[in-house]
């Protein structure tokens, strides 16, 4: 039987220092990227959800003077045209217009209960125009305006709800 | 006598390559991140300015106005796509720079259907000029935003604009005659012509008419003779074309507003007025605008003596 026994140089000793040295100093600065990396990615998020909540929530505010939305027969900044919101509920043409998850005008005042649809309309609360996935939503007052056969015209209270995606 | 001279071991050949390496990777890291850096920057930049533009929008004002400020020099790259039934607007930003190259590719695009911005394709400057007015043709089809940036001088506008200039209180822009004009500022000539730009009213209708610069000659109608005078002309005639498709959806949706309540009593017969209106807008640009114009006032005036009205 015969023992085996590695003589190393003192030179070949530092070599092997040195490289163990600059392994770990990759690792290091691996593990330092990746914290970077982690840290960016998160803040970024972050900075994507306020971007697109900030324009959910302008356009909520604003939405009710667009013109597929604005009541255009009387002078009132915040009266949508719920006629007309009817009729856009069918149309395939505006489904990318919107570029929200989430899309709904909703009836507050008088209460009343359900999806509009063309046989319970006007006596229903909400009209979906969109409705995605995952998003959050946040809402305006406004004034519900159409034609009435006794009236003429009639404006009820109800409110706006826009999602916007989260970045997760 | 010391004969020796400095021995190059192996560790010093090893030591000096790899340091080498460490130090150009540090370097290029360091300078991607820069670069990635600006390129977030200008993005969040353009997504930022459209969720600032949306406050301007009108209600039941004829207009409104707002100062840009940004913190650096900043390019504003206006890009108008006319496909699809709305075509697309696209907003995009580059930030001057001290660091590596003065000036990067934009960051990603701010998208939109229902923005129009007529401007100049780049708008370079740390103050940007925007002024809203609604386009009615003849319900409200859209608000138009305008971009400029540095000094017009306007020479003897109609009292009109002139007023609405005071209204709006718009920088930059100087109302005066000829000879007064500040150094540096372009001048728009409206009763006369030999300007950077000069506006041409038609004779029988002073609120339409043409403008003319070197690029050539465009038409416009009401307000887009802003449009008209601060835009280069592809992207002026590209979103007159995308306006023209809007109120083609809109001619539509009042089209079918009149169908759903004539079950209501309340029956305009205008439904055929609308849907040949529409046809006519779908692939209107802007040399058609005095036709679509006429349209629009037949509709307008049809409308208006309706006892339930549409719009």
């Amino acid at each position: 039987m015969t023992d085996s026994i590695v003589n190393y140089s003192k030179g070949q000793i530092k070599i092997q220092q040195m490289a163990f040295v600059l392994v770990a100093i990759m690792i290091f600065f691996a593990i330092v990227a990746l914290f970077y990396i982690s840290v960016r990615s998160a803040s970024l998020k972050g900075d994507v959800n306020v971007l697109r909540e900030d324009e959910a929530r302008e356009s909520v505010k604003k939405i009710s003077g667009s013109p597929e939305f604005a009541w255009s027969i009387t002078d009132c900044a915040s009266c949508v045209d719920l006629d007309k919101i009817m009729v856009l509920k069918n149309r395939t043409s505006y489904q990318r217009f919107f570029d929200f998850p989430f899309l709904q005008i909703e009836k507050i005042y008088p209460k009343s209960e359900g999806e509009c649809t063309k046989q319970n309309y006007p006596d229903c609360r909400t009209i979906t125009l969109i409705k995605e996935n995952n998003y959050i939503a946040h809402s305006a007052f406004v004034a519900l305006c159409r034609y009435d056969a006794v009236f003429g015209s009639k404006c009820e209270l109800g409110k706006i709800n826009i999602g916007f995606r989260s970045a997760g | 006598m010391n004969n020796k001279g400095f021995e190059f071991s192996f560790a010093w050949i090893f030591a000096i390559i790899v340091g080498a390496v460490v130090i150009f990777l540090a370097i290029y890291t360091t300078t991607s991140l820069i670069g990635n850096s600006r390129y977030e920057s200008d993005t969040k930049i353009a997504a930022q300015l459209q969720s600032i533009l949306s406050p301007i929008e009108t209600n039941l004002e004829e207009g409104k106005s707002i100062v840009l400020g940004f913190s650096d020099e900043t390019r504003i790259y206006n890009e108008c796509r006319n496909f699809g039934t709305f075509g697309e607007q696209k907003l995009s930003t580059a930030t001057k720079s001290g660091i590596g190259k003065e000036w990067m590719e934009p960051g990603v695009a701010a998208k939109s259907s229902n923005k129009y911005i007529f401007s100049s394709k780049i708008l370079q400057g740390k103050e940007i000029y925007v002024f809203v007015k609604p386009l009615k043709m003849p319900y409200k089809v859209a608000d138009m935003m305008f971009m400029y940036t540095g000094k017009y001088c306007f020479v003897n506008p109609p009292n009109d604009i002139e007023e609405e200039i005071n209204d709006l209180q718009l920088p930059g822009i100087t109302i005066n005659n000829s000879e007064n004009c500040p150094l540096g500022s372009r001048k728009v000539c409206f009763s006369s012509s030999g300007c950077d730009i000069d506006v041409r009213f038609n004779v029988e209708d002073d609120s339409s008419g043409s403008v003319v610069k070197k690029e050539g000659t465009v038409r416009y109608e009401s307000g887009l003779i802003y449009g008209a005078i601060f835009s280069d002309f592809d992207v002026y005639g590209c979103q007159v074309e995308r306006l023209m498709k809007r109120n083609s959806e809109l001619a539509q949706l009042y089209a079918a507003k009149t169908n759903f309540l004539s079950g209501e009593g309340c029956s305009s017969n205008l439904a055929g007025d609308l849907i040949s209106y529409s046809d006519s807008l779908k692939e209107a640009d802007s040399g058609k605008l005095s036709f679509i114009k006429l349209l629009s006032d037949g509709l307008k005036e049809k409308n208006d003596r309706l006892n339930c009205k549409l719009f």
